[in-house]
This record gives C-alpha cells, sequence and structure tokens, in this order.
C-alpha cells in the first residue's frame, strides 16, 4: 500500500457523508479544501452517490491514481443513509488498495461549522476560552444523536463525550450539572447545532428556547453562553478530520468498517428484552 | 464476440451476500455465497435491518474471496452487474452502491439485473435453453410461471395472489412449531409420512395459472386447532404431507398445462423451492410422460447466488444495454420490462 505525506502532491482524500438529509462529497489535500459538491436529496442518496463522486474528481481534475486515502462519515444518523456512504466507501478503499479513515459524522458536523464560523475569529480575540459545540441529529421521540466537543483558541480540538443517542431532556440536564459542578471552567459559549438550528426547542418540550429550559443555580451562566445554529453537515470536514486521524497514523480495517448505528435494531433490542426478562 | 469476458456479479436482494466471476457468461469461475440463516433464525424470520447491515460487513470480504477463488484480477472484469430488484429495498441498495463504486472505479458498464431473471437463466449455468421456454419460479418470494417466447424476452402467465410458496411453507412449519426455516422439514416430513390429511386445491379460475396458498394455509390451521379443541394429537407428518401434496398437485399441474398451451420445448424449474425434494419428483415424472425436456439447476444455483445473476446480466452485455452510475435499486423492479430491448421498444 502506499502512502503519501501531506505535502505530497498526490495525497488527496475522497470524503463523503450521507448520514443526514445531505449527499455530501468532498477532496481535500493537505488541510486544503480542494473540492466540494453539497445537495439536499433525501432518500436519493444511494442513486446519485457514485456519480457525484466521479463529478467531483473531473472537476477538482484529481484522478483516481492522485487519492490516497478514502474518507468516510461513519454516523450516526439516518441507517439506511449511514450504509451507503459507509458501502462506497469500503468498495472504493478495497478495490483501489487505499487507506480507509472513518470518521464521526457528529464530529465533521461540529468541525466544519468551528473552522468556517468561529476559528478566525476565536483566534483574533486575546480573552478567547473554550467554545463547546454540540451537534444534534433528530432522532425521533424526544431521542437525538449527539456528542459535544471543545475547541481552544489555539485551535485545540477535543471531545468531551462520546457520540450516543440520548434522550436530549436528560442529557440536557448532565451538561448543566456538569458546568455547575466547575463554574471555572464556564465555556464561553456552548452551540447547539442542528439542520433547522431549532432542534433543541422541539426537543425540550417546545416550550422554546435553550434559556427557558435552564433551571437552578448555573441557570444563568448557561443561559448567558448557549446559542443555537443552523449547520449541515459537509464532507470536507470529514476529509480534514480524516487527514488529521491518517496523519497520527491510524486508519481504518476495510473489511470489518461498519457503520456506528450507535444502537441495536428493534428486532435485537426486543430479544434481549425478552432474554432478560425469561432469566428473572 | 470471440475475446474472453468476465462478469463480476453481486446479489444483495435478501439474506445471502454473494459475489461471483462469470467467465463468457455461461462459465462460473467463482460463486461465493455468504448466508446470514444463522443470525436470522433467532428471530423466526429475516429481519431487514439486521440483513442490510450484515451485507454492509460482508461487502468486500465477499468481493475479495470471489476474485480470489475466480484467479482474476480486477482489471480483467469487463462489466459489474448486480441485482437491482426485487426485494428488501435496504439490503439491495448495499449491493447497489458497491457495484456502483465498482463500475466507477475500473471504469466497467454497469448492468441493473432483474433477481427472477437470475433465478430462470440459473438454468444457462447447465445448459442450453431452447425457446420457447416455460419456467416455474418457485422461492421463498415468488411463485411464478414465465414464458420466454425469446431469449430474454420474459412474459408472466400466472403468479400468487397471495403468498409465495416458500412463504407458504414457512407459516406451515411456524403453525407445526417447526424450527426456521422451515421449508425443508416440511419436505422432510411429508417423504417420512405414512398417510395424508387431504387438504383443499385452489385451482382458481379454470383458465387461470394464478396461484393461493392462504386457504391452503388456513386449512393447515384449523386442523391443528381442531387436534388441539379434541385434545388429539397433532398428525404432523400427515398434516406436511397433505399440505405438500396439494402444494404440489396445483404447482406441476398449472405448469404442464402451460407448457402445453403455449408449445414450451423445454421446461424450466427455479428458484430456492426448486431444491424441494416433492416438487422435483413430480416435475421429472410429469416431463417424462410429456416428452417434455425439464432442466432444474443443482441446489446452489436455485439458491439466491450471484452466478445466476452474471447469467442474466449476460442478456444485456452481449447487446450491449447497460445502465448509467445513476441507477435505482427497486423493491418492486417489474420482469417483463426488463426483457431485453424492452426500454428501446416501449
Ligand atoms: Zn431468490
Amino acid at each position: 500500500m502506499k502512502m503519501g505525506s501531506s505535502s505530497d502532491k498526490k495525497f488527496a482524500t475522497l470524503a463523503l457523508d450521507t448520514s443526514t438529509a445531505m449527499l455530501a462529497v468532498a477532496i481535500t489535500r493537505g488541510g486544503e479544501i480542494v473540492g466540494r459538491s453539497q445537495s439536499l436529496a433525501e432518500r436519493n442518496h444511494s442513486v446519485y452517490v457514485s456519480s457525484r463522486m466521479k463529478e467531483l474528481m473531473e472537476e477538482c481534475a484529481v484522478p483516481a491514481a492522485d487519492i490516497g486515502i478514502v474518507a468516510v462519515g461513519q454516523g450516526p444518523g439516518s441507517y439506511t443513509g449511514v450504509r451507503i456512504a459507509v458501502t462506497a466507501a469500503k468498495t472504493l478503499a478495497w478495490i483501489w488498495g487505499k487507506p480507509l479513515v472513518g470518521v464521526s459524522s457528529l464530529e465533521a458536523m461540529a468541525y466544519g461549522f468551528w473552522r468556517e464560523r468561529l476559528a478566525t475569529a476565536s483566534a483574533a480575540r486575546a480573552d478567547a476560552g473554550k467554545v463547546w459545540i454540540v451537534p444534534l441529529m433528530d432522532a425521533r421521540r424526544g431521542q437525538a444523536y449527539c456528542a459535544c466537543f471543545s475547541a481552544a483558541a489555539d485551535g485545540e480540538w477535543r471531545r468531551e463525550e462520546a457520540d450516543g443517542i440520548r434522550l436530549f431532556e436528560n442529557w440536557f440536564e448532565s451538561l448543566e450539572e456538569r458546568l455547575a459542578a466547575d463554574p471555572g471552567q464556564t465555556p464561553r459559549e456552548i452551540w447547539f447545532l442542528s439542520e433547522t438550528g431549532e432542534l433543541t426547542a422541539k426537543l425540550l418540550g417546545g416550550e422554546g428556547r435553550i434559556a427557558v429550559a435552564s433551571q437552578g443555580a448555573s441557570a444563568s451562566a448557561v443561559r448567558s453562553v448557549c446559542r443555537e445554529a443552523a449547520w449541515l453537515l459537509d464532507a470536507a470536514a470529514v476529509g480534514l478530520l480524516a487527514e488529521r486521524r491518517f496523519l497520527r497514523g491510524e486508519a481504518d480495517d476495510v473489511h470489518g468498517f461498519a457503520p456506528n448505528y450507535t444502537q441495536l435494531t428493534e428486532a435485537e433490542a426486543k430479544l434481549n428484552a425478552a432474554r432478560t426478562e425469561s432469566a428473572r | 464476440m470471440n475475446s474472453p469476458y468476465h462478469i463480476l456479479a453481486i446479489e444483495t436482494s435478501c439474506d445471502e451476500t454473494s459475489v461471483a466471476v462469470v467467465k463468457n457468461g455461461t462459465e462460473v469461475l467463482s460463486n461465493v455465497v455468504s448466508s446470514q440463516i444463522d443470525t436470522h433464525r433467532r428471530f423466526g424470520g429475516v429481519v431487514p435491518e439486521i440483513a442490510s447491515r450484515k451485507h454492509v460487513e460482508s461487502i468486500t470480504v465477499i468481493l475479495e474471496e470471489a476474485l480470489a477463488e475466480a484467479g482474476v484480477g480486477p482489471d480483467r472484469i469487463d462489466a459489474v452487474a448486480v441485482t437491482q430488484g426485487p426485494g428488501l429495498v435496504g439490503a439491495l441498495l448495499v449491493g447497489v452502491v458497491a457495484a456502483k463504486s465498482l463500475a466507477l472505479a475500473l471504469d466497467v458498464p454497469l448492468i441493473g439485473t432483474h433477481h427472477i431473471a437470475g433465478h430462470i437463466y440459473a438454468n444457462r449455468l447447465i445448459g442450453e435453453i431452447r425457446y420457447p421456454a416455460l419456467a416455474l419460479v418457485v422461492s421463498g418470494g415468488h411463485t411464478e410461471l414465465v414464458l420466454l417466447e425469446a431469449e430474454g424476452r420474459f412474459r408472466i402467465v400466472g403468479r400468487t395472489r397471495d403468498d409465495a410458496v416458500g412463504e407458504a411453507y414457512d407459516k406451515v412449519a411456524r403453525a407445526l412449531s417447526l424450527p426456521y426455516p422451515g421449508g425443508p422439514h416440511v419436505d422432510r416430513m411429508a417423504q417420512e409420512a405414512e398417510d395424508a390429511i387431504e387438504l383443499p386445491r385452489a385451482w382458481l379460475e379454470p383458465d387461470s395459472y394464478d396461484f393461493s396458498f392462504s386457504g391452503l394455509k388456513s386449512a393447515v390451521l384449523a386442523e391443528i386447532n381442531r387436534a388441539n379443541m379434541k385434545g388429539e394429537p397433532i398428525r404432523a407428518h400427515a398434516l406436511a404431507r397433505g399440505f405438500q401434496e396439494s402444494v404440489i398437485d396445483v404447482v406441476t399441474t398449472k405448469a404442464m398445462r402451460a407448457a402445453r398451451e403455449f408449445g414450451a420445448s423445454q421446461l424450466l424449474l427455479c428458484g430456492g423451492v426448486a431444491a424441494n425434494k416433492g416438487i422435483r419428483a413430480r416435475l421429472t415424472e410429469l416431463c417424462a410422460e410429456a416428452a417434455l425436456p425439464l432442466l432444474v439447476p443443482p441446489l446452489k444455483l436455485c439458491t439466491d447466488n450471484a452466478a445466476m445473476i452474471a447469467a442474466a446480466a449476460d442478456l444485456k452485455w452481449r447487446c450491449g444495454q447497460f445502465d448509467t452510475l445513476d441507477l435505482k435499486a427497486e423493491a418492486q423492479l417489474s420482469l417483463e420490462q426488463w426483457s431485453v430491448g424492452a426500454a428501446t421498444m416501449d
């Protein structure tokens, strides 16, 4: 397997993500975005995914021979959706004999927002402090696929919470508790990202903004730092995060790679419940 | 076309992940099948979401095995074929996306293929097909009589109005508390039985080639209920035999009548239920009496496999009918419209 370095002209990353309503394809190289294609194509990702990649490679004049790694959003998100990108990425990485690098789709959502909306301004501030970014994908019944990341002014990017499907109301409370426990570490801002920018209100029972839901001793502190934004997942962020992983010496096993669904299928969950029940 | 060519085919329409490499349309170089049956057995049937998940986990492993077994490098693949439908849409998607990725990477034509055309053309892998031919397709999801007036031209003359044969077998097996999949158990018990409980036959309208198995299934359930109410033991063997006799009687009689009416020069038996010993035996007998040649693929080509998909795709390869990278998986793909040349004629 031939691997390039980040300065190698041929070290391009082909990145894709179909975990959300966005069919996202991008090419990155050495920390830069070479090209990207974003389109809202709900339930049609499987139709266009291959031709979109082909078009983008042609537009960017990046032939297959120049692709050094295949990067993919591993989910969580729509089960069917995430399978499409993962299947395409696995097959391409396998047939091209190139490394496959999976990236959390939630992290890509958060990282894209940070990079394009906050990073420049943060770096310019003397008092910058940390920013927390909470990407959200609606998983129905009050649940959301979510995680939490922090970004420091110097660009240090860290995961604060694992990807998971959570009852948002409980999770929001636990975030509050965490802030209350250590008031000195309250981030400068906490950004809640979703497709519409209004998901937190819906998840918190629809009565309103994050600020209304915040109660207790830390309420005002939390209130003052919470923000919401509409943000759509972008495959360029998948590519950039994958490059960073790869430079750390990480890649995934192509054959064993599978989507991160974050939960069992309904049938498995029921079977497990029935077994637990009968074991009692 | 004189130079050798290789079609790589992918089949993921239900619970089998399969990849095959077929040379010159009929020479099977590899046909790797990874069955998920052990996974689904725990649930008493195929769980679509789990099937889709398993396909993603296996796809590149099976691709690699199929190429290695065939001893053919990726650079010698001339076309990629894939089951486009019918089937479980989430399962089909995995194969379709993998096939499109391969067609893109190898820059070769893509051929979306009909699953039932695959079952029928599995017969092409074992012998010549003479037209007009009549195909009896019996599987877990299908029960059809298909007339082939010429190569690659499909006309459905009869189909089930409710359950597929394989489905009826599985439901009866469940009622008799047999493990999943139940078809082979019912077949075995019917062979072992000393007598049969007579069950009704659904002939439908006198000239119809359609099938219906829901009434038969209800009759089995009614007999089980009756025995339970009276506190009698359930005569499972006799019931299995009665059920199987009814199915075989209707299916083979209609197939023979259609073969006569349409002047078929050959009868093709195909689909997973073609493994059923009872059906095979009766059809062999009837075809011998009628001096009608019968083709039945060996078991591993009857159940879902990718070699049969390559065999059907070969029809389109030879006339250059290819699909674009925007091929869409279709859970309800029509067989007749998939006919060779149909798109240009419509
Ligand atoms: Zn089948």
